[in-house]
């Protein structure tokens, strides 16, 4: 009697335990959500077309007549961000969400061979690729070269001849206007007086720029001639902000220098106060009044820190990696406003780094920013005498 | 169904991309392909929520299924509002191609790239059912707030020292509210992911 019972027990338990088994299987995925495909080697699965595909130095794709994709290479795994495992029996546009690459595979599906140019990715990680498709064995194989850095290069460099044409015209346009008025007023006192200045004004702001040019060839191609010596970091800010102490009054902003220590550098005195004094020039042309501006020099391990901080509108994101570049301006609409050449930048970062440093830019946008110039530290030499005190002004 | 909702996450990015990438760089000729290309985006969109509707009716799904089918008519509702802001940025470029000075417009373009990069992790997250994604979508949230706020009070100052921008700085001010709705829809759609992938 009682193993009946029991026997029943057993028997309603195992049911249920099959019951549940059953509805876990069902509620696992809906049939149509994930299509995945019995591995049936096929032409797809060929090892010597996968391992031609596998030595390609472009991403490629291999899909079959229904759209589903049947092998991936490393050069795409990387270049998609996206697992071979994962993105193997599922369709296409659950793996790179392009539906102009979509097309192109079903038309390469139909028998025809397609060559266009594809954008994916968000902003900061914005990638142009080169997406040819061509039928393959009733399916197809897309190859995709990333043609993102080739056209940043072709853009910068548009941009720079562009950039260095107008800077160029502008004075030229200028200083030709000038001199036509003083040449045809024959003897007129007025009008010498009044332009022959300004058109000494326009040509030094030529020479200016095209001193600017050759400095950032001269830093580019490695030729830069260093003059080293051992000096203390805090003495070159002292004087830079000296220099500024006077604009940044009238211009309503706070200038601080946080000095607390020596800190000696092997480096060329003139090049890193170029270095300095273009920080700090960008620093207070962007920050309105009532900011501040902060130079820190400090030694973080082995190198010896100029941080200059700012309180000001600072860089989009996305703006960030460029700010470097020659001629990048972040905001067009207010550049005309300011009178920088736009190689101020890009200059100090090549003198930085010619001194085996590095100079980098943080920002939170809206929140100001922050440019670190890091440089190999040397000890105090022995002999030197320094002075003391270090005015901090505020 | 699932690679359809997928296509439409394509195309509304990409219409969101494009959209603000034209507004910033002026380029009348990729605003006019985004106002195009809404038709597919709303085409889309009824198809996958016809396919939904059936689905449900024929299969009557329960549990998971459903939470999954239920889910998706969410996600595709909230990616075709996302393709109607696009087609008002859209607008917008066209109406200010003509406007020499335009306020404020690297806040706007700042806060556009921050809302592309939330709907391109959301789409991301419903895909590969990833929460860590879905999570970091949701954490933008105060970034979001703080560029829309800081843009607002930037078109605001510049429109008070100058008169001459007022006119395109009322057409970028709904710029402003188009992308923050833009990120708004960008997390409910890491909300959903999150419900249709419970831990």
């Amino acid at each position: 009697m009682l193993d009946a019972l029991v026997a029943a027990l057993a028997g309603i338990i195992a049911g249920v335990a099959v019951t549940l088994l059953v509805v876990r299987v069902r509620a696992g995925r809906i049939p149509s959500v994930a299509p995945v495909r019995p591995a049936a080697p096929g032409p797809y699965e060929d090892d010597r077309t996968q391992r031609v595909l596998g030595a390609f130095p472009f991403a490629a794709f291999l899909i079959d007549s229904a759209g589903i994709v049947r092998y991936v290479n490393e050069v795409a795994e990387e270049l998609f961000e996206i697992q071979a495992q994962r993105a193997i029996g599922q369709a296409l546009i659950a793996v790179v969400p392009s539906v102009a690459m979509e097309r192109q595979a079903i038309s390469a599906i139909g028998g025809e061979t397609s060559e266009q140019d594809v954008t994916i990715g968000d902003f900061a990680r914005e990638r142009t690729l080169g997406i040819t498709a061509h039928p393959f064995e009733g399916g197809a194989v897309l190859v995709a070269a990333d043609r993102t850095a080739l056209l940043a290069i072709e853009h910068v460099r548009r941009e720079f001849v562009a950039n260095v044409s107008h800077e160029l015209r502008t004075p030229l346009s200028a200083i030709k206007l000038m001199l036509e008025t003083v040449l045809i007023s024959d003897d007129d006192a007025e009008a010498r007086t009044l332009f022959l200045p300004q058109i000494a004004r326009e040509v030094d702001r030529m020479i200016r720029l095209v001193e600017d040019l050759l400095e950032l060839a001269r830093s580019e191609s490695g030729n830069l001639l260093l003059r080293r010596e051992v000096f203390d970091l805090t003495d070159v800010a002292t004087a830079v902000v000296n220099t500024f102490a006077q604009r940044s009054i009238a211009a309503g902003v706070e200038l601080d220098l946080e000095a607390p220590e020596e800190v000696f550098v092997d480096a060329d005195r003139n090049r890193i106060t170029q270095v300095a004094l273009n920080l700090l020039d960008n620093a207070l042309r962007h920050t309105p009044t009532g900011g501040s501006v902060t130079v820190e020099i400090a030694s973080e391990g082995s190198n010896a820190l100029l941080r200059v901080r700012d309180t000001g509108r600072g860089i989009p994101y996305h703006d960030l990696p460029h700010i470097f570049e020659r001629f990048y301006v972040v905001d067009r609409s207010r550049s005309r406003e300011h009178t920088g050449t736009g190689l101020g930048l890009s200059i100090a970062r090549h003198l930085v780094e010619a001194h085996g440093g590095t100079l980098t830019a943080y920002s939170v946008y809206g929140r100001g920013a922050t440019f670190v110039c890091r440089l190999p530290r040397v000890e105090k030499p022995p002999t030197e005498q320094n002075a003391t005190s270090t005015p901090i002004f505020s | 169904m699932r690679a359809s909702v997928l296509r439409l996450g394509a195309l509304c990015l990409d219409s969101v991309r494009s959209a603000s990438r034209a507004l910033d760089r002026q380029n009348v000729a990729v605003a006019a392909r985004v106002i195009a290309g809404d038709d597919e985006i709303k085409a889309l969109w009824r198809s996958v929520e016809a396919g939904c509707i059936e689905m449900i009716w024929k299969q009557q799904p329960v549990a998971n299924e459903l939470r999954e089918i239920a889910g998706m008519l969410q996600i595709v509702n909230d990616l075709g509002r996302i393709g109607e802001r696009a087609v008002e940025i859209a607008k917008a470029t066209i109406k200010l191609a003509d406007v020499a000075k335009k306020p404020a417009l690297g806040e706007v373009d700042a806060m556009a790239g921050l809302a592309v990069e939330m709907l391109a992790n959301a789409i991301r997250a419903y895909d590969q059912g990833s929460l860590d994604l879905a999570d970091k979508v949701i954490q933008r949230a105060d970034d979001i707030d703080d560029h829309h706020r800081l843009g607002i009070a930037t078109l605001g100052s510049e429109m008070e020292a100058d008169a001459t921008v007022v006119a395109a700085g009322t057409i970028l001010l709904f710029v402003l509210a188009d992308l923050e709705r833009v990120a708004d829809l960008a997390q409910n759609i890491a909300w959903k992911t999150k419900d249709i992938y419970p831990l």
